[in-house]
């Protein structure tokens, strides 16, 4: 518990850092919030476009396909929010050795690196996601508990997406140039963003189980709709727990050859 | 030696030391160039082939999934040609003072990053032949002819152009922001759903085709496509010079920004 208070505590003074951040430099802050807005809209209407002209993909009607992008967009508006911008910062302070300063906080170091950046002016859309996940929820007939375990299931799909992308930034250690990593990193969440059955067998396959990007939203909402489809979801935490283990693992080799400012 | 022979000299270098930049991190280079439009590419392809086949679908707006497959592998090709990344450093040389080296230099800002961006189009045209050759013998696509193709890719060429028009432009933007990665990131995604990459035009609704008509979005995808396939409706030259029209606007835009974020310039940076 004294752990947590702490880990809070440090958390709660980044947040004032940044929004203090943010509020010097507003126009910044106002074209954060509108690559946001642009994101969303061309998500949502790209798909509703496709549905102008089908009745269904797949299993799913407009409804529930609508409500797995309004899903994996709230993943993603936590994402913004809280980590986005620690991939890119990781990459300069291994290339510059700004890493050091890091490395030496009282804290659990992966903690500073990743979570240390936050966007306020995601904060204020998160009614955006959140909204549309509550329209087309109700639109596709989301049942009661549904919606009690609705919370929960973004926040465990958020740490899945996370913990990926966090080891897939570990390879950066082995990369001088790293901002292709990055832009690997964010192909792989483009990905996801798509429901699992639109992929042939192979790229399935290999996305489930290889790169588990694929089960990020797909498990859950399948979940949410049918509660008997519940093994991606167990899928889903085994994954979690194996790349906790991986990102520790890969953490350490990468710092032994680490060499600061000429890494 | 002539003048002119001098000038073409410096911008030969220039777009030497362009290509060996981008060629200088092999990996990070496929990532950034070929990769995003791959990944894009594969996507589509699923989404499409699963649209079609799960629900027994033969024809959308005309497109049967040969057809859908075949504009998809045309954006694929576009995308290699035209959209560049170039300029994205444009930024930091304005917000670290590193402009203050150009000013030095016998060669001027714009004309170095634009011969920079002139190699990269190079290593990109090779790129493009390569992937062409791939899709073709794969019978993803099937040219609507030689003079055809040749139109299609000096309209590619264009919209190359264009797009490092536009990011000179919000490069130039640093002499004012903080950072400017937002506004280019708005500009792909807008780009990206408006211009026919993601679904062809013909799905959108028409109210929606007939604004988009009167900005260059659709000429940065669809309508090279249409070019390539020989669908293009409309006059080759006409659209050639809508093209044109767009660039010299945003160029020109791109050069006030530059002059007017000169004078408030100081060589520690901004």
């Amino acid at each position: 518990m004294r752990v947590l208070k702490k880990y809070l505590h440090v958390y709660q003074a980044y947040f004032a850092m940044n929004l203090a951040q943010a509020s010097s430099f507003r126009m910044h802050f106002v074209l954060v919030i509108l690559v946001d807005i642009f994101f969303y809209a061309s998500s949502l209407l790209s798909v509703s476009f496709i549905y102008d002209h089908v009745d269904t993909i797949g299993p799913w009607t407009r409804e529930e396909f609508l409500f797995f992008v309004s899903f994996m967009l709230a993943i993603d508006h936590l994402h913004m929010m809280l980590v986005a911008h620690g991939y890119w910062e990781f990459s300069r302070e291994l290339r510059t050795g700004d890493l050091d300063f890091k490395l030496l906080k009282p804290i659990g170091t992966l903690f500073p690196i990743f979570f240390d950046r936050v966007r306020p002016g995601s904060a204020l859309l998160i009614f955006v996601p959140w909204g549309c996940l509550i329209y087309f929820g109700v639109q596709a007939g989301l049942s009661p508990l549904s919606w009690v375990l609705l919370p929960f299931l973004v926040v465990v799909a958020f740490t899945l997406a996370v913990s990926i992308q966090i080891l897939i930034a570990m390879v950066m250690f082995w990369t001088i140039e790293s901002i292709g990593i990055n832009f690997l990193r964010m192909q792989l969440q483009s990905l996801s963003r798509w429901p699992d059955f639109v992929y042939l067998y192979f790229f399935r396959k290999f996305f489930t189980f290889f790169i588990p990007v694929l089960i990020v939203g797909s498990a859950p909402v399948k979940f949410l709709f049918d509660y008997s489809v519940w093994q991606p979801l167990a899928l889903v935490c085994a994954m979690i727990l194996l790349f906790f283990w991986l990102i520790r693992v890969f953490w350490r080799i990468g710092l032994r050859r680490y060499e600061s400012a000429s890494s | 030696m002539t003048s002119l022979q001098r000038e073409a000299s410096k911008w030969l270098s220039t777009m030497q030391i362009g290509i060996t930049n981008q060629m200088a991190y092999k990996i990070n280079f496929l990532l950034m160039i070929i990769g995003p439009a791959l990944v894009f590419f594969l996507i589509k392809y699923n989404l499409w082939v699963s649209i079609y086949s799960l629900e027994g679908i033969t024809e959308i707006k005309g497109y049967t999934l040969e057809a859908m497959i075949g504009y998809q592998a045309w954006v694929l090709l576009v995308e290699l040609l035209a959209k560049t990344s170039n300029g994205r450093n444009l930024a930091e040389d304005i917000r670290l003072g590193r402009v203050t080296t150009y000013l030095i230099y016998p060669f001027d800002f714009w004309k170095f990053h634009s011969a920079s961006f002139l190699g990269t189009q190079v290593v990109q045209c090779v790129i493009f032949s390569l992937t062409f050759v791939i899709v073709l013998f794969a019978g993803l696509i099937e040219p609507a002819g030689v003079f055809q193709f040749l139109a299609g890719v000096g309209f590619a060429l264009l919209v190359g152009i264009l797009w490092y028009s536009v990011q000179f432009f919000v490069g130039m933007m640093a002499f004012w922001l903080e950072e400017t990665w937002m506004l280019r990131v708005i500009f792909q995604i807008t780009a990206a759903f408006l211009s026919g990459a993601i679904i062809p035009l013909e799905l959108y609704p028409s109210w929606l085709v007939q604004v988009l008509d009167f900005t260059p979005f659709p000429y940065m995808t669809f309508y090279p496509i249409k070019v390539f396939q020989g669908e293009y409706s409309g006059s080759l030259l006409e659209g050639y010079l809508i093209l044109f029209f767009w660039i010299f606007v945003i160029m020109m835009f791109a050069r006030f920004a530059l002059r007017r974020g000169m004078r408030l310039y100081t060589a520690a940076g901004m």
